[in-house]
């Protein structure tokens, strides 16, 4: 883990801060925690600066402000795997119906 | 937490959300970004590494410097924010001192307020109600089953965090630690020490 990182990721204030509660961060389905560390590897994996996926947050959140802040995220992460061309949206797409297949 | 205890053995389908992130994660490994048990290192570091540290270096200059200790102690808010940290949960931070007579622990005895910016995300047994309740019940029992037999010439002060205020133990230095850098004083101190379930 890069220290770097996750100073950035500790610093985010305004809306695109994550939800607390008493200090700590609060996920309210196991999947949200997991989006989180996703999104943190991510970043690190990819070699980037927190900030590009933290702006791409702040995009999400400004589109869609009703939208619970854990949506937003994966939204943003979403943006940011097609941006760094890490996948692309047909392996996105496919992806997705494997999930929805196996959870039935 | 679900309320429908019906629905117990028929767990809802996934929310469209959850089908995403699902899908994310599964590609991403598929793909190589991401490692199997990468994302649960990283959630665990949260927990455990991140926040602790920013405490540790609090620590360690404490005990290389006298005088940012004796400001340390009087207003732990400001001296914190001298080293860069804080934040909305770190507001009124009380830092409190061990001595060779006396231990401090702390607990948040309604919920699990925790000096975040400082000590990171709270461990899980630091929420759970038989820590909470028999830190002030019973602390000494219950430090000595976390493995901190303490004699009992040692007065137990437990100090319960609030909204308004966040504790944090300032752990005795170790002996034989007087060439050591701050830096490696500060790798020393860990997150327990600081709550008080631990001494160095």
């Amino acid at each position: 883990m890069t220290t770097r990182v996750d100073a950035a990721v500790t610093a985010m204030t305004g809306p695109a801060a994550p939800p607390r509660r008493n200090g700590e961060l609060v996920f309210d389905a196991p999947w949200q925690g997991r989006a989180f560390g996703m999104a943190v590897g991510v970043v690190e994996r990819l070699g980037l600066e927190w900030k590009v996926f933290q702006e791409r947050l702040i995009a999400a959140i400004a589109a869609h402000p009703e939208a619970p802040y854990y949506d937003c995220w994966v939204a943003a992460l979403e943006r940011l795997v097609l941006d760094y061309g890490a996948a692309t949206a047909e392996e996105m797409d496919a992806a997705r119906e494997t999930v929805r297949e196996t959870s039935e | 937490m679900s309320e429908h205890d019906d629905d117990h053995h028929h767990p809802a389908p996934l929310s469209p959300v959850e089908v995403r992130a699902l899908a994310l994660e599964e590609l991403l490994k598929k793909k190589g970004v991401i490692q199997e048990g990468f994302i649960d290192a990283v959630v665990s570091a949260y927990e455990n590494d991140i926040g602790p540290m920013n405490g540790a270096r609090v620590v360690a200059r404490a005990w290389v410097d006298p005088a940012y200790k004796a400001r340390l102690l009087a207003n732990g808010t400001a001296a914190i924010a001298e080293l860069g940290f804080g934040g909305p949960e770190g507001e009124h931070l009380v830092v409190i001192e061990n001595t060779p007579t006396v231990h401090n622990a702390v607990v948040c005895t309604l919920c699990s307020c925790y000096p975040w910016p400082v000590l990171g995300l709270p461990p899980n047994w630091y929420k759970s109600p038989p820590y909470r309740a028999r830190m002030v019940r019973e602390p000494r029992v219950l430090l000595r089953e976390m493995g901190l037999d303490l004699p009992g010439s040692v007065e137990i002060r437990v100090w319960d965090s609030s909204a308004e205020i966040r504790y944090m133990v300032l752990p005795e230095r170790p002996g034989g630690t007087e060439g050591k850098s701050e830096e490696e004083l500060a790798a020393l101190v860990t997150r327990d020490s600081m709550i008080g379930t631990a001494r160095l």
